[in-house]
């Protein structure tokens, strides 16, 4: 039986191989997806430790109850004189302490390096080398030793064409400075951190920039020999106050490890969400490809049977056959995830976030949960079809009317498909629109289960659809259209699971163009309506706003009336991490315009309270004049009277003054600056004013109100252009499905277009009927992926109503852009079996069995 | 002189037809040499043992498998210059099948069946001459009936139906009483025999049931690949009395 199977495998390589690419790709992503992620954290542990060789232990302020809340934008400090503690120490060899903030640096055409990736980050410059993460490059200088003095990483040397003796602007969170550079540093052997760029100054000059005078961010220990690290680490906190902690450089590292496995979830997770998009189209395509190799082979089988076989023996040939075709598969898609984590590490590279040089981490874990996936999917879509083949009887053998697929009834069809789609929906909604826990799970499997309960009605409308959509084929092609059009309805099961598969693809696309057009269209309608101001300013920089001395020269600024800004941090408001903006209550008025209650604004002035978003105020039961716990990173904080409410969550939970922010937080800058034009000024004189001023502070993008709303559209549009990219994947997988229905439905009508062409059907003509039947079935998938994704799209828009995404959109023309595609891709998945078909030998197609 | 006369009134012919297959040691001849000619207005049966070359003949004839050596010619086209397109336009044309088996497009209807070669051309039909087919064909109340609908027999009447409509040069039909029963079979070789005399069509057919073969005006023998005796207005006895004096 065995045999059998590696025989049928064989026998149908061709329509197998196109089966196994779905399942090559879904293997591939996922395991991209971990080699990627193993060898990003491999080679930055590798790294990591060269630059901590020579430090034990660090001594740091105490991370506050969320440890992973204020990861590095509010790192905090401890006093200078620490040092003495620790130094006091038993087994301590050496300690020196150092200071860590923002410093971004300006190339010799004045644009910011950096900053919109990887960190921009500076640091005192360590006396004791052994100490230093960095190492001076071979003949390029030496390390700052008096203020004005800068060491810079070789990478951003490199690239910016910068040397020792040059010049260069530094923006810190102060108004911008020039240094000269005195060396060029290495991280061990590595020219780049992950693509951050470093600027380091001498201690006492680096405190003045980082506003950290008398303070430290962080101590280094060096233990003496025979101390260990988890020893002096002990030793050392227990000398120290509970603001301060001693970690080791092991433990420290690991937290980085961490903050860049994070950096770099939203790429796993986008890669294993394709993944399991590209298996799950997979299936479809595995099931349709087995059910009908098992009809086209229900002879030989009834023959197997006739023979002796044993119904769970034709079964276990079909399981067979699936997993030899899974595990090759598998194989290959492990083959070419790798190679995909190879592409996708080179496509971090060019876009600034630097991988360290090292080899590929392949481990066991991958390949197995890579085989696993691959395996248990074909054999899963293959089950059915193998169920199906064992029930073939052995007569049919010899009868040629039992061999062909018995109909069956269409309504368990139609009561199934009802009752899996209505699951699917209610599953969705609970997901969407109550508070679930797992909400996100809810939305997936709903989401899941909806397509499937989709498809299994497909068929019931296949007849239907295809007879409306094929209706002009016959007037314009005669024939040729007309045969196309009735293959399409002779098999609804067929052509719906070939179309259910590329339904998918379009229904997410769909699916992500509605979401897209929706945020767009509430970004802009949220952005005209909440600020009437004539300009914002904001920073290029991802980790860090706009410095406070850029605002303290627009509120110079002749021509510039009403200036106001707001701040933005991350606190705990009754012990969960929120983020919370600050705003000046005496001003944020004049420049903007959000739906705060009455006097929100003055109770907020008065009181030092909170202002919070209504829906949260709803789902707390919360309301005015109660008070909610905010802990501050650098201040505990405490109960804080919520003195108002604000409508739109466009900016934030909760809205404290810009008072309330300067004592929690350590970060000065602003997150967005708003500036009016006085009066009588002219707009473009305004404009030329401000736009002289961020001159000087490259990281800073001044922009009227239209620019604002195109900036947003943008990063929007590109967002989307990316998950479109992925799920245009899936779309190539559904294609390949239909090739392969095609083709297969081409074997099993050899003799019929065998006759076709005896009676005078030319090449052409049967192109054109195979290419129409293509199209009709990539257009049924496309009309049932926008019905399906509109749906999503509703559905999910309005769920997030409250959220500030108010406006439910349809990108009509992209929608109409997407079919015609559709139908272009379905003509180019007829290629194929069409020239197959055409190139039949008349004669053997005739005589064929 | 003779020759012009003769082409003039032949359908079809072949001359000096060879067609080899395979090569080596596996080398078969299934036509050796053959030359022969098809009358208009006349039922020709060929019929010869198993490997004669009869089915060989038929399709090298029909165009739809080409010559080692030799011509075939269709009314006056030589059919070994043409080009595939050119070759399936002239069946579509002047060429009718009538197959054992699967004559049918199973989507299709009975006269959408029958109408298919026009269908492909994109031609309309002559609406009498359809009319007196499916008359003639006794297959008026079924016309709307899909293949799987039809019996064996009425299926292959609207097979020679189909192979009729475009009013052909010529008509070849391949078996086609093979998988039916004596009076489905009667039915058809009688349909096929009058629209020879009646409609004064051509048909050329291959069979090696000798009461098919005496529907024919005229038989020709085939074995090894070339013609060994012609019979004119057949009986089956005298079919039989030939076949065993050929098998001698």
């Amino acid at each position: 039986m065995f045999r059998a199977a590696f025989k049928g495998v064989f026998a149908n390589k061709m329509r197998l191989s196109l089966t196994a690419f779905a399942i090559v790709i879904g293997v591939a992503f996922v395991a991209a997806s971990f080699v990627f992620t193993d060898t990003v954290s491999a080679r930055f542990d590798a790294l990591l430790e060269t630059t901590t060789t020579g430090v034990d232990v660090y001594v740091r302020p105490a991370q506050l109850a969320d440890g992973d809340v204020w990861q590095n934008t509010e790192v905090g400090s401890i006093p200078e004189d620490t040092i003495a503690s620790v130094l006091a120490t038993p087994g301590v060899r050496t300690a020196e302490g150092g200071v860590a903030g923002f410093a971004q640096l300006v190339n010799k055409e004045g644009d910011a390096i950096g900053g919109q990736g990887p960190p921009t980050l500076g640091y005192s410059w360590a006396i004791d080398a052994s100490m230093s993460p960095v190492t001076i490059k071979d003949g390029n200088g030496r390390g700052p030793e008096i203020p004005g003095e800068i060491v810079i990483d070789a990478n951003s040397a490199q690239a910016n064409d910068l040397a020792v003796g040059d010049t260069i602007a530094v923006l810190t969170i102060g108004a911008p400075e020039e240094f000269t550079i005195v060396g060029i540093a290495s991280f061990g052997e590595s020219d780049s951190l992950a693509g951050a760029t470093l600027a380091m100054f001498e201690l006492g000059e680096a405190q003045r920039l980082f506003d950290l005078e008398g303070q430290f961010s962080a101590i280094s220990v060096a233990a003496e020999p025979g101390v260990t690290p988890e020893e002096l680490a002990a030793d050392i906190s227990t000398t120290m106050n509970g603001d301060i902690e001693a970690v080791t450089a092991e433990q420290s590292n690991d937290e980085q490890l961490d903050v860049i496995s994070e950096g770099l979830g939203f790429l796993n997770i986008a890669l294993l969400a394709f993944a399991a998009v590209a298996v799950f189209v997979g299936a479809f395509i595995i099931s349709n490809t087995f059910r009908i190799i098992v009809a086209q082979r229900t002879r030989e089988l009834a023959l197997l049977r006739a023979v002796g076989a044993t119904a769970k023996q034709v079964t276990w040939m079909v399981v067979v056959e699936a997993l030899i075709v899974g595990f090759v598969a598998s194989v290959i898609g492990i083959g070419v995830g790798v190679l995909l984590a190879i592409g996708l590490a080179a496509a971090m590279n060019a876009f600034g976030f630097n991988m360290p040089e090292g080899p590929l981490t392949l481990l066991p874990r991958t390949v197995i949960v890579g085989m696993t996936v691959g395996l248990v999917v074909t054999i899963v879509s293959a089950l059915l079809p193998a169920r199906k083949a064992a029930r073939v009887p052995p007569v049919a053998a010899m009868r040629e009317e039992l061999a062909r697929p018995q109909r069956r009834s269409l309504h368990v069809r139609a009561v199934t498909g009802s009752v899996t789609v209505g699951v699917g929906i209610a599953a969705l909604l609970i997901g969407l629109f109550t508070s679930v826990s797992g909400d996100i799970w809810f939305v997936a499997i709903g989401a899941l289960v909806f397509f499937l309960g989709v498809s299994i009605i497909a068929p019931l409308a296949a007849d239907p659809v295809a007879a409306v959509l094929g209706w002009p084929l016959p007037k314009m092609f005669g024939v040729a259209g007309q045969l196309a059009q009735d293959n399409t309805r002779r098999q609804p099961r067929r052509t719906a699971s070939t179309a259910s598969a590329l339904m998918i693809g379009v229904a997410l696309v769909v699916f992500v163009a509605v979401f897209g057009a929706s945020i767009k269209s509430s970004v802009s309608s949220s952005v005209t309506d909440s600020f009437p101001g004539d300009f914002s300013a904001q920073s290029t920089n991802f980790a860090v706003g706009v410095s406070p001395a850029f605002t303290e020269e627009v509120r110079a600024l002749t021509e510039i009336g009403d200036v106001s800004t707001v701040k933005i941090g991350v606190a705990l408001v009754e012990g969960e991490s929120t983020s919370i903006i600050a705003v000046d209550p005496t001003t944020i008025d004049t420049v903007t315009s959000l739906d705060v209650s009455p006097g929100a604004y003055e109770a907020l002035e008065e009181t030092n309270g909170v202002l919070v978003v209504e829906s949260l105020l709803d789902e707390n039961a919360w309301s005015i004049g109660d008070s909610v716990t905010i802990e501050y990173p650098q201040n505990p904080g405490g109960p804080t009277e919520i003195v108002g409410t604000i409508a739109s969550e466009n900016f934030g939970n909760y809205v404290i003054t810009e008072s309330a922010y300067i004592v929690g937080f350590s970060n000065p800058t602003d997150y967005l600056v708003f500036a009016n034009s006085v009066d009588g000024v002219a707009i473009a004189d305004a404009r030329a004013a401000i736009d002289g001023v961020a001159a000087e502070y490259p990281n800073v993008k001044v922009q009227n109100k239209s620019e604002l709303v195109a900036d947003a559209e943008m990063q929007i549009d590109q967002m989307l252009v990316f998950f479109t990219g992925l799920l245009f994947l899936a779309i190539i997988i559904a294609v390949l499905g239909i090739t392969n229905t095609l083709a297969l439905a081409i074997i099993e009508r050899t003799r019929e277009i065998g006759l076709l062409r005896a009676v005078g059907m030319v090449r052409r003509q049967v192109r054109r009927m195979i290419r129409w039947e293509a199209v009709i079935i990539a257009l049924f998938g496309a009309v049932m992926g926008v019905g399906v994704g509109l749906f999503l799209g509703w559905a999910v828009v309005r769920a997030l109503a409250e959220s500030g995404l108010g406006l439910f959109a349809v990108p009509v023309s992209q929608i109409v852009v997407l079919v015609l595609l559709a139908a272009l891709a379905g003509m180019i998945a007829a290629i194929y079996p069409s020239w197959k078909a055409s190139r039949l030998n008349v004669l053997e197609a005739i005589a064929y069995e | 002189m003779l020759e012009a006369l003769l082409s003039t009134e032949a359908a079809a012919r072949i001359r000096g037809g060879t067609k080899i297959y395979g090569g080596g040691d596996a080398e078969i001849r299934a036509l050796d040499d053959i030359s022969a000619d098809f009358k208009r207005g006349q039922f020709t049966a060929i019929m010869g043992p198993s490997g004669s070359g009869k089915s060989t003949l038929l399709h090298t004839l029909a165009g739809l498998d080409d010559l080692t050596e030799g011509s075939v010619y269709i009314g006056e086209t030589e059919l070994g210059t043409l080009k595939d397109r050119d070759l399936t336009i002239l069946r579509r044309e002047q060429v009718g099948f009538v197959f054992q088996a699967f004559n049918l497009i199973p989507t299709l209807n009975a006269a959408e069946n029958i109408l298919l070669p026009l269908s492909i051309a994109g031609s309309k039909p002559d609406q009498e001459w359809y009319d007196t087919v499916v008359g003639a064909v006794g297959l008026s109340d079924r016309l709307d009936h899909r293949p799987s609908e039809l019996s064996g027999g009425q299926q292959q009447r609207v097979a020679a139906a189909r192979a009729l409509v475009s009013k052909p040069e010529i008509v070849f039909a391949d078996e086609p009483s093979g998988n039916l029963d004596s009076v489905a079979s009667g039915e058809l070789l009688d349909f096929m025999r009058t629209a020879v005399r009646e409609f004064d069509q051509t048909i050329v057919m291959v069979t090696h049931d000798p009461i098919a073969a005496s529907y024919a005006d005229r038989i020709i023998f085939l074995d090894d690949g070339d013609v060994v005796d012609e019979m004119i207005d057949p009986t089956p006895d005298s079919i039989l009395e030939q076949m065993k004096h050929l098998g001698a």
